[in-house]
């Protein structure tokens, strides 16, 4: 018995270290590129840190200084906007186009999700120049079918006017943020149980009815997961704003993400920039939580 | 439970292991290992009279030289200053480097203005900053030499050297203490264009001198209007959505009044001046002119190639000759020198040339001056480097461009390069608030509100450096 035991024990031992053997290269490298990184920030947040100097310690002087920065005010409040109108209007959206599609036959249905996939697969570069293209100020398309239709007396400077730019980045980032969330939300649909969308629909209940009390409680994980990445995605928004105003004009598109990279990689102010990413992880992590909270409860 | 937390020791230590051995790398001061020297060159090779007879009429660079012909590898990391980023011309260069040092070992990188600052900076942190670079003062002499990390050239700069580059570019190379980190090999006056197709058609061109290229401010207020009456509703863009090109706005609202971006010792931003603050009130009332902040100085160059803008501010030889080179352009370019009311303009200028990181290595570093001096300073070679430049030496080197009429046009304007401010404090803050003031004067902020707030926000980075 003992024998079969120590054996037993020995096996354990051998797999543990074969478990761990195999984790060893992934695992270095997220400690490596992804914790390491993590208290880095959090520990330079803390001083005055910058290019060819030695770094001074602070305590909360950044933290203080950001709370005055009436810049960092602006982007906190413009990706806050950001949040509010692309997560919403993104989860709305995908799960309306799935349930039109995902019963499709085959290649309908796939031709759709490759549509709406597209601006997800394609480079952000070349999504910002074709719609920075569009929305010029001189020669932009939808100057081109405003002013000829009467909808537009004159060309707008859709992003050099601060009434407009902040909307025109949203139109951009939901282009670019259904195509995932559609894809998830068909093949959860695709999940559903038949049987029970079928029993209630011999019951009399309605298509909205069948879709509230049957499908959406099934594919609500899926929606937490959406949410969850959407709101990270929106929250982090930089390319667009990188490649199309620079945060201008008069920052009215400057965002958390843009506002860190302008100060850590123009200013070299690196410890304030990583006060502003532990704000914004903060953030981050206790919307995610809310949202994981308010999904358990459900 | 104890195997586990021993496994996460031992897993840390391995992961503390292997930063630890990132970091270790020694690229310190230590002296790197000679390669073995390569033959000697054929005799012939430096029989060349004209190469190696100036480079030894060269003072002391030239004592430095001797001393350092024995065997070093240095590094040239260089911005792309015309054919300066193109590794096939400057390959050549370096051919005709080691024909004369054959010892020297060049090996060159090649930066883009959008990543080169990165590059640098890290190297600098990881302590491999490169032993030459090709920039600017704004760059060697503002930024790294501020900052005690430059190889002090005074004695690359004899005094033939001070009595044959120009003044104005002398004092650029150096910091307000008088410490020249930068060896200068060419510089360019920064100009604006006129599209002279569609001011000969608005009866505009009446308004200019296209023999001097210069213009008055009340001119340019009427050819503007007569351009825009004839129906061109874009004739130019003060254009703001980033700091691309940023000299031609700067330019164009100091000369039309004759304000000045800083004051003469380059320690204080003076853009709220009187003649600034009448510049913008006159270009944001003017028919024609827009404060674009959706397009930079790339963008309206394109816009002016393809007839949208009927003026760029956003210009130079190179952009004509790159534009009408690629086809872009199919209209009579005009270059001109922006507004003034003396008719006297100060132009933006570039200047470029090289410094020395202090990598503490004496041999690398009296190599690279070798470098330096042959590559600015020998007869023959520094006609080669500066026209691999597309811009114009900073010394009287002759007609390098005799029998090129693009650049023969453009050397007109070469003496009517003003004061090279870039070198002030707080640079790349004061960069940034720039546009977002001409953002917000275009918006409809009051210009002295604007300006009061760019000068603030300047000064205080300037101070803070």
């Amino acid at each position: 018995m003992s024998k079969n035991n120590s054996m037993s024990k020995a096996l354990v031992r051998r797999e543990t270290i074969a478990g761990y053997a195999f984790m060893l290269p992934s695992l270095i490298f997220f400690l490596g590129f992804v914790i390491y990184p993590m208290v880095q920030c959090v520990f330079t947040s803390f001083f005055d840190a910058t290019m060819n100097r030695e770094d001074i310690f602070v305590g909360f002087a950044n933290y203080i200084e950001l709370f005055q920065d009436k810049v960092f005010l602006g982007a906190l409040k413009n990706t806050v906007i950001i949040v509010v109108v692309s997560v919403p209007v993104t989860c709305i959206f995908s799960l309306w186009v799935s349930s039109v599609i995902y019963d499709l036959a085959g290649p309908a249905c796939s031709a759709f999700r490759c549509i709406f996939y597209l601006p997800v697969v394609t480079g952000s570069v070349a999504v910002a120049v074709v719609w920075k293209w569009m929305f010029n100020n001189y020669y932009g398309i939808f100057n081109y079918i405003g002013t000829n239709t009467g909808l537009i007396e004159k060309n707008i400077n859709w992003l050099g006017d601060e009434r407009f730019a902040l909307g025109c980045i949203i139109l951009i980032l939901l282009t670019t943020s259904v195509g995932q969330p559609i894809v998830l939300y068909v093949s959860a649909l695709n999940n559903v149980d038949q049987s029970l969308v079928e029993a209630a629909e011999v019951d009399g209940a309605t298509k909205f009815q069948c879709f509230w009390k049957i499908k959406w409680p099934q594919i609500m994980p899926t929606t937490l997961y959406i949410l969850v990445i959407t709101t990270i995605n929106s929250f982090q928004c930089f390319a667009l704003i990188q490649l199309l105003t620079s945060g201008g004009p008069n920052h009215s598109t400057d965002t958390i993400m843009y506002y860190i990279y302008y100060n850590a990689f123009k200013l070299y102010r690196y410890g304030y920039g990583n006060a502003m990413g532990v704000v914004l992880a903060i953030i981050i992590a206790v919307l995610s939580a809310v949202q994981f909270k308010m999904a358990e409860s459900k | 439970m104890k195997k586990r937390k021993f496994m996460a020791l031992a897993l840390s230590c391995v992961m503390v292991c292997s930063l630890a051995a990132c970091g270790s790398k020694d690229t310190g001061t230590s002296q790197p290992a000679p390669e073995p020297a390569p033959a000697p060159a054929p005799a012939e090779k430096t029989d060349d009279g004209a190469e190696s007879d100036s480079s030894a009429d060269s003072q002391t660079p030239t004592d430095t030289a001797a001393d350092a012909s024995q065997a070093a590898d240095i590094t040239l990391w260089t911005y792309p200053v015309g054919n300066w980023g193109d590794s096939e011309t400057v390959n050549s260069m370096i051919s005709n480097f080691n024909a004369v040092y054959p010892d020297i070992h060049v090996t060159v990188e090649y930066l883009d203005y959008t990543n080169g600052d990165d590059q640098i900076n890290t190297a600098i942190e990881g302590k491999q900053a490169p032993d030459l670079v090709l920039e600017g003062p704004e760059r060697l002499v503002a930024n790294w030499g501020a900052k005690g990390l430059m190889v002090d050239l005074g004695d690359l700069w004899t005094d033939e050297a001070k009595s044959l580059i120009y003044d104005s570019v002398q004092s650029a190379c150096k910091s307000n203490d008088g410490v020249f980190y930068e060896y200068p090999l060419c510089m360019t006056a920064h100009t604006m264009a006129v599209n002279r197709d569609i001011f000969e058609a608005a009866g505009a061109l009446q308004y200019l001198d296209e023999t001097t290229g210069t213009w008055t401010t009340e001119n340019f207020q009427k050819a503007v209007q007569a351009v825009y009456d004839y129906g061109q509703q874009n004739v130019g863009a003060v254009y703001c959505s980033g700091q691309g090109g940023d000299q031609g706005t700067r330019a164009l609202i100091n000369n039309l009044y004759g304000g000045t971006f800083t004051n003469a010792e380059h320690t204080e931003y003076t853009a709220n001046s009187e003649e600034n603050i009448k510049a913008l009130e006159l270009l944001k009332s003017m028919d024609g002119i827009n404060f674009d902040a959706s397009i930079a100085g790339g963008d309206e160059v394109n816009m002016f190639c393809n007839g949208t803008f009927a003026m760029a501010f956003c210009w130079n030889a190179t952009q004509e000759k790159n534009n009408a080179d690629q086809g872009n352009i199919n209209f009579d370019v005009l270059p001109m020198a922006f507004p003034t009311e003396s008719g006297e303009p100060q132009l933006c200028g570039g200047i470029w040339g090289f410094g020395i990181f202090d990598n503490g290595d004496p041999a690398k570093i009296a190599a690279a001056k070798t470098f330096i001096d042959f590559m600015a300073n020998d007869e023959k070679q520094a006609v080669e480097s500066v026209k691999a430049s597309n811009f114009w030496p900073v010394k009287d080197l002759g007609n390098i461009y005799d029998g090129d009429a693009l650049m023969s046009e453009y050397a007109k304007f070469i003496p009517y390069m003003g004061d090279y401010y870039q070198v002030v404090g707080g640079w790349a803050e004061a960069r940034t608030a720039w546009w977002n003031m001409l953002q917000q004067v275009g918006s409809g902020t009051d210009v002295k509100t604007a300006v009061e707030e760019f000068v603030t926000t300047a000064n205080a980075a300037a101070s803070a450096q």
